[in-house]
């Protein structure tokens, strides 16, 4: 058995301390087989989001490249979920299913199929959280800003803000000393939230801009774009005294390229917070030299699934096709919204995953985004540790190789988001999915994106974000690759 | 300008294969041989060549596909430039290096990459070389007062290496120098170097100035006005310029400038995975010949095709060539 402390806060040291105590003896008892113990790996994480998609105490299987079970399995425990008094019925439920043959465990109602986790229907109920906002926000009572662990977003950071007006700022002012300034001054803000970030920049711009007497803001050309329709709306009123100014965009944040091509080496500055770690990944574990693609499949636990069918009136089956049905018509699907938004909400708070590991037969059969292929994921791995789980960020990577070339030559893209900057870094634990409001939160491998920028030209850097005291926030930006 | 009407051309180099960069990689690192990386080069170049020649391509090169970069071919050539050998892992990034010293005449070698190229094509051939306003921009300076100065003497040494390449049977050569529209106020002695560099060399020279291409993306943005009319001193037969991507509102500046040289008409956008169709590149030729009589018009991409998959590069080659084609039949009736 090989143990994993991934990461041990001080105050959960005598947790994780009864966590072995119990561990041992169910091991006996359990008579797991000698070579799954030992390559049987125990982890103990620290979830950064306290909803999530794990129990408290989870196991993965590992079947190779044809599906075939392997001696290797997992058993990871959420220090933040594991509680004292049932630690000892959930490591020995645990440790039962790994005699389980393949196939679905009791205690779970799974709604989909094993698939890598970019593919997970989880992303098709991010889709339907950010298309539903208003529904949504209608039920609970509250904004989706709200649900942020800060309970505010970095993103509307006066300080940050007025930093980074201050910064293009100088970019203009050089690019005008050259004569290189163009007639009009494109600006990007992809991922728009409430349209707060962007009504501040603007507010700190025209101010500049009238205090310097420099006719920049009359030449400003500043887009608002997101994928979801009543996010652009909410936006747009909140950007109102610029509307000159402002024009709004519907467009998928995995391709900006597509719908503003017609910009393609115009805009001189482009700005996302929160979109990377809102874009499908997949992710990627090492374990004694090889590789294992992570799958994934829904499930409700059992007694989240019979009270769900209890209380919408539905046997196993049609609560499995319900669920297929919201992802797919939201919250319509019973003729009644309200009821339809409750059902989603208990849906989700439910909504599990369960991981198994795929081995890959060799690195070119990892799943690798664009920009980005098997040579680059070696060099990456040699930098990483040896026995790791990452993050092999697709969305995020697609994201950004179509949207650089929007990049003026003297342009450049700001991100601030929740970044790996190194894949060391992944020494320290489990880094998600999470849970945020309806919405999935994941980490994202700067780490990848810093080799997906050289390829494409840019030098990706990352700051930490220094406005909030303990925020994790990291802001990535790019310069010119000479 | 022999040849038939509307010459067809590369700007110079062709597509590099993933492997290649590999092998170039691999050979920083030292994990294969010079002679291994060699053989590959003359693979690789042999495939380029008959690219272009599949493609219908009047004018062929050898795809430059043995260069790092623009930069560090001739950097490591030049005599009296020092070379930092561990300052770069990646084959495209470029090498740390400096001059300290007079630099000495002494051959660069680049008549051996023609030799070859000669050796597998009956086509026309155009070898191109980086330009040394481009040059000094890249090299560290510690030893001339002046970059200019700096610019000249390499003129005077690559001059030596022009001659060397007419009397190996060269009879096209181009000299690059995209970092112009970077620097345009640097334009006045710019030329000046491309004058010494080019004096008594029997070849028919064009001059590709662009927006840069590095990583496949502009360096710069503006307008082409910057070059007129201190481009019209340049001694060279051809300016070859970029006009797909940028659209052709630079083109009056022929119709405002008259200028002693033919142009070099970019009518392939090397920064899009689009490839054009033949119609596009009639239409933007058809576009020049408001402005410029056939006779003074050749027909190019708009720069290299490096960062091209190979087969975008070999089909937009392809449409170029087939759009010269539709006006020559136009122009010929």
């Amino acid at each position: 058995m090989i143990l994993h402390i991934n990461y041990l806060p001080q105050e959960r040291r005598a947790a994780a301390s009864d966590l072995m105590a119990a561990l041992f003896p169910l091991l006996e008892d359990e008579a797991i087989d000698p070579p799954l113990l030992a390559t049987l790996h125990v982890h103990l994480d620290w979830i950064q989001y306290r909803a999530n998609f794990r129990e408290p105490v989870t196991v993965r299987r590992a079947a190779d490249d044809r599906g075939e079970t392997i001696p290797l399995a997992e058993l990871a425990v959420d220090l933040r979920q594991a509680a004292p008094a049932s630690l000892r019925d959930d490591l020995a439920r645990a440790l039962a299913s790994l005699r389980a043959i393949e196939g679905e465990l009791d205690d779970h109602l799974v709604v989909e199929d094993f698939t890598p986790l970019s593919r997970s229907m989880i992303w098709r109920f991010n889709r339907l959280f950010w298309q539903r906002l208003a529904d949504w926000e209608r039920h609970t009572g509250r904004g989706f800003e709200a649900a942020l662990p800060s309970g505010r977003s970095d993103a509307n950071d006066q300080r940050a803000v007025v930093d980074a007006v201050a910064e293009f700022w100088t970019l203009l002012v050089d690019l005008d000393k050259r004569g290189q300034l163009p007639p009009e001054i494109f600006a990007l803000e992809i991922g728009v939230g409430s349209g707060t970030r962007a009504a501040l920049w603007l507010d700190r711009f025209k101010a500049l801009d009238q205090e310097r007497s420099t006719g920049y803001y009359p030449r400003l050309r500043f887009l608002l774009a997101d994928y979801s329709l009543p996010t652009l709306d909410r936006a747009m009123g909140t950007v109102g005294a610029h509307q000159e100014a402002v024009s709004t965009i519907a467009m998928d944040a995995l391709n900006p390229l597509r719908a503003l091509s017609f910009l393609r080496y115009k805009i001189l500055y482009i700005h996302l917070t929160n979109v990377y770690d809102n874009l499908p990944a997949d992710e990627l574990v090492r374990r004694d030299g090889r590789l294992y693609l992570v799958e994934a499949r829904a499930y409700l636990p059992r007694p989240v699934a019979r009270r769900l069918a209890e209380s919408y009136g539905l046997s196993p089956p049609e609560l499995r096709a319900a669920v297929a049905r919201l992802v797919e018509v939201g919250p319509d699907l019973f003729g009644d919204r309200d009821r339809g938004v409750a059902f989603w909400r208990e849906v989700w708070d439910g909504l599990r995953l369960e991981e198994r590991l795929r081995r890959l037969a060799g690195i070119a059969d990892a799943p690798l985004p664009p920009g980005l292929d098997q040579h680059h994921l070696e060099d990456l791995l040699a930098t990483a540790p040896e026995d790791v789980r990452f993050h092999i960020s697709g969305g995020a990577a697609e994201s950004f190789v179509n949207t650089v070339p929007l990049l003026h030559p003297r342009g450049y893209l700001q991100v601030q988001d929740i970044f790996v900057a190194t894949m060391d870094e992944y020494r320290h634990g489990f880094r998600g999915p999470g849970k945020l409001d309806g919405s999935v939160v994941n980490w994202v491998n700067g780490a990848l994106l810093r080799a997906v920028g050289a390829r494409a030209g840019y030098d990706v850097h990352f700051a930490p974000f220094h406005y909030r005291p303990g925020s994790r926030t990291t802001i990535l930006y790019t310069t010119q690759r000479d | 300008m022999r040849g038939p009407l509307l010459p067809t051309a590369g700007v110079g180099s062709y597509s590099m294969p993933g492997w290649l960069e590999r092998a170039k990689n691999d050979y920083l690192l030292r994990r294969i041989t010079a002679h291994d990386l060699e053989e590959m080069h003359d693979a690789a170049v042999k495939a380029a060549i008959k690219d272009q020649e599949i493609a219908g391509v009047d004018i062929v090169s050898d795809g430059e596909l043995r260069r790092d970069n623009m930069i560090d071919y001739f950097a490591m050539r030049l005599p009296g430039v020092e070379i930092d050998h561990a300052s770069k892992k990646f084959y495209y990034d470029y090498y740390e290096s400096v001059v300290r010293a007079r630099m000495p005449m002494a051959p660069l070698g680049l008549a051996e990459d023609f030799r070859f190229l000669r050796r597998f094509t009956e086509r026309r051939t155009k070898l191109s070389i980086t330009g040394p306003h481009s040059l000094v921009k890249r090299i560290r300076n510690e030893y001339y007062p002046s970059e200019e100065t700096f610019a000249i003497e390499i003129a005077r040494v690559m001059n030596l290496e022009l001659r060397e390449l007419v009397r190996a049977g060269a009879e096209e050569i181009q000299i690059d120098e995209p970092y112009y529209s970077g620097f345009p106020e640097d334009l006045p002695w710019g030329i000046r170097a491309i004058n010494a560099l080019v004096d008594g060399a029997d070849a028919r020279v064009s001059l590709h100035i662009c927006y840069g291409n590095r990583y496949g993306k502009p360096s710069w943005e503006g307008s082409y006005r910057y070059l007129f009319p201190a481009i019209l001193d340049a001694r060279v037969h051809q300016l070859t310029l970029e006009f797909a991507r940028r659209g052709g509102d630079d083109l009056q500046l022929f119709k405002e400038f008259p200028a002693p040289f033919t142009l070099g008409l970019g009518v392939i956008d090397v920064k899009s995975h689009d490839t054009e169709t033949p119609a596009v590149v009639a239409e933007r030729i058809r576009r020049a010949l408001a402005i410029l009589p056939p006779e003074r018009l050749a027909i190019n991409p708009d720069c290299g095709l490096l960062h091209l998959p190979r087969e975008v590069a070999f089909a937009k080659l392809g449409a170029m060539v087939e759009g010269a084609r539709i006006v020559r039949r136009e122009l010929q009736g």
